[in-house]
């Protein structure tokens, strides 16, 4: 399966929220939706389900017109929430109903999610007796239950202590692996370098970059090179900036990051740093993490 | 439709299991047990006393008394020794330090003054006095004519035959009747309205109405509430009105005849028709303007003011249909029974006491018919537009307005 977002635009008011925004996100990998807060993922993911009408662009799956309610979807919307005086087994089995389960699949799905997150013991409680931790894990089991081909998160490890981020984030795996479409939106840079394949950033409405994570990383990283030196002297950086004037220096972590806009390669460098008589702790091509990317581009 | 029945089916079933469904259901039906069963427990605490005809039955009374033959014929009236004060101010000072309830300064010419510590509702010994004095005097009147006291006897004792038939409807007998009934449906949709307004507005509050919109339509949503929220009415009501019945039927011979002959004489077959097809359409419609105005507060906190509207709008059919009781055929009645809003207590309650024109039963029925219709419509479209819409409040017209242009 193919999802396109195909020039989706929308606004509040005066107020234009996304402008035409586009990316693909592909059935077996991953996609990771990464924005600042206000950027417009939550906008451009209830427009993808249909809660909001976009002012222009299509939703499109394998090139036909994306329905929502016709398709076996997992939605965990960003504010979530639940039926708070009803019982969680009861709930489950009502939503699973709702999105086409038989009554027999919807016990059966509703069981075998409740039980995946380890709140067996739960199935007949109220959700309002559960902790803050486990309410949330109730409403992510939602979001799998009839186990959905498309699977839409907006930002589904907000509020997860690490044990139970890892429990989801095999769950989100197990999914992929199994061909099927799963886009999430988050702020958490680790979960999604860990989960995804491919990302897409947004920033104030309009999409930055979208597609593959290493290839955007190297793309990132291209004529880049990371360089960390020990016990030196305050001079060398300024000799190092005079014996090259095309090169671009700018600070990292425990080090500096090297730009050579192509007019260097990595040995003549490293030739210089050797003549300087210098210690090097790290140097070497530049990978950067998706958090540097995600700075480097949205950052103010 | 499948998708309606599973909203209507969960819907049902969470609010028929309630708690405090179940406990209040069970205490009105008790309740009604008992109510209805007044008359046998009344005649289990009934001596059989007769009471004590004269006014020995004015207790804890003082009297100023003129004297003479008048003084006479009272005391023998009274039926026993009356407590007697030589003047008003004597009186007045028992009435305040002995515990008397009245007392009564009667002049000569039968002229009186009834005078009271404290007077309660119940008080009437002033115009039982008024009677007996009215009585003695006229017996005085007729003596001084010539006539006998068996004259007087005979004239008070003068009757005619008389015989009423009604060709139409009894507004005597079925006023009480549909009243009742009226009070029921006004009871069902206050109740069972803001239930259906709580729980949209809970939802939205509770954001669970994001998942709902996006796993089935907005319809079979607002459709499978109101409908479960109907029939769990039905239930509910049905259940305390069966207890009523019961403890009508076990009691029924204990009963006065005026109240049989008062519970009997309303329920003819176009009066039930009436009843039915307007509470239940009437009904229906309040249901879906509560859902809804409980789709347009992102709170829970601002729903009293959300519905109040609707509240103002019912709670003037009621009035109208108290009014229209009196005057079943006024301008104000017809109009108000063909009204959708004020129909539902309305009509039913003009068929009860009159025989209402064909024409404007037909009318009133398909004005109801369309405004469930077009409410139902709206009640979704508003609900969809709710679903959208948190945070700032907007005002009613422009929400309509919003919600008819949306898909």
């Amino acid at each position: 399966m193919q999802l396109m977002i195909n020039n989706i635009s929308k606004g509040f008011g005066d107020k234009e929220v996304l402008h035409n925004v586009s990316f693909t996100v592909t059935s077996g990998r991953a996609m990771g939706f990464l924005g600042r807060n206000g950027a417009g993922k939550s906008t451009t993911i209830r427009c993808l389900m249909d809660v909001f009408r976009p002012d222009s662009g299509d939703f499109l799956l394998d090139g036909r017109p994306f329905k929502p309610r016709s398709l076996k979807i997992g939605y965990l919307p960003e504010e979530r929430g639940m039926y708070q005086k009803n019982e969680v087994l009861a709930q489950l089995m009502y939503f699973a109903r709702l999105r086409g389960a038989s009554k027999a699949d919807a016990l059966k799905s509703a069981n075998h999610w409740v039980d995946y997150f380890g709140l067996g013991d739960y199935k007949k409680k109220k959700l309002e007796v559960l902790s803050k931790g486990n309410q949330q894990k109730i409403q992510i089991a939602q979001s799998f239950l009839n186990e959905p081909d498309i699977l839409i998160l907006d930002e589904p490890f907000s509020g997860l202590d690490p044990v139970n981020a890892r429990v989801f984030q095999d769950a989100i795996s197990d999914f992929v692996k199994e061909g099927r479409l799963v886009i999430f939106s988050s702020h958490q840079m680790s979960y999604v370098e860990d989960v995804c394949d491919d990302v897409t950033l947004i920033h104030e409405g309009r999409i930055l970059l979208s597609g593959d994570l290493d290839k955007i990383r190297r793309e990132e990283g291209q004529n880049k090179l990371f360089l960390s030196v020990l016990s030196a002297d305050e001079t060398w950086e300024r000799d190092l900036k005079a014996a090259f004037p095309t090169l671009l220096i700018s600070p990292a972590d425990d080090g500096l990051i090297l730009d050579t806009q192509g007019t260097l390669t990595q040995g003549e460098i490293m030739a210089w740093l050797g003549r300087k008589g210098l210690v090097l702790r790290r140097f070497g091509l530049y990978e950067p993490s998706l958090n540097d990317i995600f700075i480097q581009k949205a950052g103010d | 439709m499948r998708d309606f029945f599973t909203v209507f089916h969960y819907e049902l079933k969470t609010q028929l299991t309630k708690k405090t469904a179940i406990v209040t259901t069970v205490i009105l039906m008790v309740v009604m047990l008992l109510i209805t069963s007044l008359p046998r427990i009344i005649s289990l605490f009934d001596s059989g006393e007769v009471t004590q005809e004269g006014l020995a039955f004015i207790q804890d009374a003082g009297y100023v008394l003129p004297g003479g033959e008048t003084e006479a014929l009272l005391v023998s009236l009274l039926g026993e020794e009356p407590q007697r004060f030589d003047s008003r101010d004597a009186l007045v000072q028992a009435l305040q330090e002995n515990g008397l309830e009245v007392g009564f300064v009667i002049q000569a010419n039968l002229d009186y003054e009834a005078i009271y510590m404290d007077r309660s509702l119940e008080d009437s010994q002033d115009q039982q006095m008024a009677a007996l004095l009215s009585q003695i005097k006229r017996q005085q009147l007729i003596t001084r004519m010539g006539l006998t006291p068996g004259d007087f006897a005979a004239i008070e004792a003068a009757q005619v035959q008389g015989e009423t038939t009604v060709l139409g409807r009894n507004s005597i007998n079925n006023y009480a009747i549909s009243f009742i009934l009226m009070l029921t449906v006004y009871m069902m949709v206050l109740l069972y309205g803001n239930s259906v307004s709580t729980i949209i507005a809970r939802e939205k509050d509770s954001r669970t109405m994001e998942i709902l919109i996006t796993s089935t339509r907005p319809s079979s949503l607002i459709l499978g509430k109101v409908a479960a929220a109907g029939l769990s009415a039905v239930v509910q009501f049905g259940a305390v009105l069966l207890a009523a019945v019961a403890g009508y039927q076990l009691n029924r011979h204990l009963y006065p005849e005026i109240i049989t002959a008062m519970l009997s004489g309303t329920l003819t077959a176009s009066y039930v028709w009436s009843y039915l097809f307007f509470s239940f359409f009437g009904f229906i419609l309040y249901l879906f303007l509560y859902a809804a105005l409980g789709s347009t507060v992102s709170k829970m906190e601002d729903l009293g003011s959300a519905t109040a509207l609707v509240q103002f709008l019912f709670i003037l059919g009621y009035f109208l249909a108290t009014l229209a009781a009196n005057m079943p055929s006024g301008t104000l009645a017809v109009i108000s029974s063909i009204i959708p809003f004020t129909s539902i207590m309305v009509m039913p309650l003009r068929s009860a006491v009159i025989t209402v024109p064909w024409g404007e039963l037909i009318l009133a029925g398909a004005l109801m018919l369309l405004f469930v219709v077009f409410f139902a419509f709206l009640s979704i479209k508003i609900y969809r537009w709710g679903s959208l819409n948190y945070g700032n409040k907007t005002k009613l017209s422009r929400i309509v307005r919003e919600a008819l242009r949306s898909r």
